[in-house]
């Protein structure tokens, strides 16, 4: 799919593709917008907030805002470039009309409500009938607001949320008890304005039309001189770029967290139960995380990232939560909404049970981020340095317990194998540290001693001499995508044998064109998922680390043009349908998308 | 009641105040470290923040001391349990107002609602009663501004 090619937009009962959603967003919240000119994602005023806009999981109760010809048309798109602002063409028999999207940053120059959705509507030729239509729906769906009009404008009141609906040569907006609706006609050379401005336990400012106009022009600005300053090069640049403005999305600027994903409980299985909050932190990511902050020249995400880190973890310290809130709380409980659920896919969950797990990669993952922080030459204060040392002792301590493993499985804890690979990563990052003196020392031979320990756990009950390949767990004969993990964190050197042999051995067992499964056996959840995107860019990545460059650039090809029409990536793709599953726009997909064209891009050099 | 015991019990109330949320923070009941705050406000560099803001701490120990005192003075009375009362209010205007509302405000490494894109916060925003710093943040600063209040009453009333 191309989304420089118009075509005419489709749903199936009522519900978009996933694939043809793309995001906006101001740093702080994302909204997800379907190529039909449907906003039928957002959430006010945070990212993990309840939403306003949730059509994606309830076409009848989740509330969106409706904007398009009233007549047959069809749709090309794209980001401005270097923005995260969208332009979407409609093109009709009558007429061409162009809506710019943004989710408009705060300025200066005005006074700026708190939260602002900027609809623009420019008429390219001819006169194209539009109608339009806002829904607004707070908490989930669950609270109907009142409609009534307030110094002319229209205002949608709920507790201490309230949203108004500002337009400008829109037509003349009608109230009714729950929506406010409008018709007008774009005439060629003409322009029209939406503004929804939010207020969230504050009076509701109401801006000017010229406000909004000057602020979603700030907005076009911005972007651009953020992806200026970006250090982006080699043959995928453009998939890198895109990727790190979706990444930017994710960034809860606020506090300097990174949401896994924008949305909650977009299915992995279409009807299946498998939905998930993906609206947290997640310790796992964070190597990659501050990685691509490193690797695109985002020194200041990447030290906000790792502040957040460890402020947010001092409370479980030495433990670590799977994940975190973006506050940096530790609650997510899991419930279930009662919306219907995007196409049939029940239950709608908030909140994250994964979040009581034991999962003893994190303590790796957050000693590698130490670690890759302090490589690129930044410094760590003596608190962090303590804590980090304590980390390192802590997992003298644990490693040897069983877990739920990477992928945070709901069966019974096992002994998995990229989790023991992880705890190696930590005591052996620790080690490092302490030896350039940027962590207490004391304990270094304690950590070098169950370094030794845990090679020799993994090396004897988690290798496979038949496969030539580490296995998912101690034990198992099963194979796991994870494992790549091993090969990219430096668990073994390039160029091992049992590594080359793993790499090997995913490819030939869970690769299936340019798709990769995570697993294959069981993990206490009904249903099947689609082909995790993250571990194809993992094997891309691999591959590359073992020298197979050819097959790294071939397969890192076919995964660029995998995105959607505007280059985002869901969690999990249907292989045989091509169809996004998942929560999306999702950080990991295009974390490892940064992390493995780097790589790969390096390695041709 | 003198300026002088007034600063005296600004400077033990702080002590205490201070040696109890760090206590607290130790044993992992809550996140907040109102030295950090404050000193981030001058320096991201982490250890000189601390250290800067332990100073910023005091003397801000010793100012609302002062307050006290002028309060105490206009209304020519005081005892600890005054001082208590005090406290109170003091520590919930400090975990509602000043460190939730007006901190964000100014401090340039804060995070607060309009923190958006371009920016990126050094420090998350304390939240509602300083909630975001864990559950037990209310308690715990409650507790440690009654502690203060109590202690600068004291001095202030001390002897009479």
């Amino acid at each position: 799919m191309n989304d420089s090619v118009a075509t005419a937009p489709t749903r199936l009962d009522g519900y978009a593709e996933l694939r043809d959603y793309a995001a906006i967003g101001d740093g702080r919240c994302v909204a997800l917008i379907a190529r039909d000119g449907a906003v039928d994602w957002l959430s006010w005023p945070d990212l993990d907030s309840s939403t306003l806009f949730a059509a994606v999981l309830d076409q009848a109760r989740g509330g969106s805002f409706l904007l398009r010809p009233d007549v047959p048309h069809t749709v090309a798109r794209r980001y401005l470039p270097g923005t995260n602002v969208l332009e979407t063409t409609f093109t009709t028999a009558g007429g061409t009309v162009r809506v710019t999207d943004a989710l408009t940053l705060p300025d200066t120059a005005s006074l700026a409500p708190g939260r602002e959705l900027v609809r623009r509507i420019e008429g390219l030729s001819g006169s194209v009938p539009m109608s339009w239509s806002v829904q607004p729906r707070f908490g989930y769906g669950a609270r109907i607001p009142i409609v009534a009009r307030r110094a002319g404008v229209p205002v949608a009141v709920c507790g201490a949320e309230a949203v108004a609906v500002c337009a400008w040569d829109a037509g003349h907006p009608q109230c009714t008890a729950d929506s406010v609706t409008a018709r007008f006609r774009a005439e060629s050379g003409t322009r029209a304005l939406i503004a929804l401005p939010y207020a969230y336990q504050e009076p509701l400012v109401l801006p000017t039309r010229a406000e909004c106009e000057a602020r979603l022009d700030h907005t076009t600005a911005t972007w651009r001189q953020w992806s200026d300053d970006r250090t982006c090069t080699g043959p995928w640049r453009d998939a890198v770029l895109r990727s790190a403005l979706a990444l930017k999305l994710l960034v809860f600027a606020p506090s300097g967290a990174v949401a896994a994903a924008a949305t909650c409980s977009l299915p992995e299985e279409l009807g299946g139960e498998r939905n998930w909050d993906y609206r947290f932190s997640w310790i796992r990511d964070s190597a990659f995380t501050l990685d691509a902050f490193l690797k695109l020249g985002c020194a200041p995400e990447a030290t906000s990232y790792l502040w957040w880190l460890m402020h947010a973890s001092q409370l479980t310290h030495p433990h670590l939560n799977v994940l975190y809130r973006l506050n940096g709380g530790t609650r997510a409980p899991e419930q279930a909404l009662p919306l219907s659920g995007y196409r049939g896919s029940t239950p709608v969950r908030v909140g994250n049970a994964a979040a009581g797990q034991v999962q003893l990669d994190t303590y790796g993952e957050l000693l590698q981020t130490a670690w890759l922080y302090t490589t690129a030459g930044h410094r760590l204060d003596a608190d962090i340095a303590r804590r980090l040392a304590e980390t390192a002792d802590f997992v003298c301590t644990i490693w040897q317990q069983p877990d739920a493993g990477i992928w945070e499985v709901r069966s019974s804890p096992e002994h998995f194998t990229q989790s023991k690979m992880m705890c190696w990563i930590a005591l052996d990052r620790a080690v490092d540290l302490a030896r350039r003196q940027l962590i207490p020392d004391r304990h270094s031979a304690r950590w070098q001693r169950e370094r030794q320990a845990i090679a020799e756990f993994v090396e004897t009950r988690c290798f496979s001499e038949r496969l030539n390949s580490y296995m998912r767990s101690a034990g198992s004969d099963d194979l796991d995508a994870s494992l790549l993990l091993g090969l990219l964190h430096g668990y073994r050197p390039q160029d091992d044998g049992r590594l080359r042999g793993t790499v090997s051995a995913v490819q030939e067992t869970l690769r299936e064109g340019p798709y990769v499964s995570r697993y294959l056996g069981s993990d206490g959840v009904p249903g099947r998922e689609g082909a995790f995107l993250a571990c194809s860019f993992w094997l891309a990545e691999a591959l590359a680390g073992c020298g197979r460059i050819d097959e790294a650039v071939s397969l890192m090809d076919q995964l660029v043009a995998l995105g959607n029409g505007v280059g985002l990536y869901s969690e999990e793709i249907d292989p045989t349908t091509g169809a996004f599953l998942g929560n999306m726009p999702q950080g990991l997909s295009h974390l490892a998308l940064i992390s493995a064209a780097c790589a790969i891009g390096e390695a041709t050099r | 009641m003198s300026i002088w015991a007034a600063l005296a019990g600004g400077f033990v109330g702080t002590l205490v105040l201070t040696t109890g949320l760090r206590a607290a923070n130790t044993f992992n009941v809550t996140r907040i470290d109102l030295p950090f705050l404050l000193g981030t406000a001058f320096t991201s560099d982490r250890t000189r923040a601390k250290a800067l803001g332990y100073g910023a701490h005091f003397v801000n120990g010793l100012i609302f001391a002062l307050l006290y005192y002028a309060v105490f003075a206009a209304i020519d009375y005081s005892s600890w349990w005054l001082g208590t009362a005090f406290g109170l209010v003091h520590g919930l205007f400090a975990a509602t107002a000043l460190v939730n509302i007006l901190l964000p405000l100014v401090h340039p490494r804060m995070g607060s609602p309009q923190t958006s894109a371009p920016d990126v916060a050094l420090l998350e925003p304390p939240g509602f009663l300083m909630l975001n710093y864990g559950r037990g943040t209310p308690i715990v600063t409650l507790a440690a501004h009654l502690a203060y209040g109590t202690i600068v009453g004291g001095f202030i009333a001390w002897p009479s």
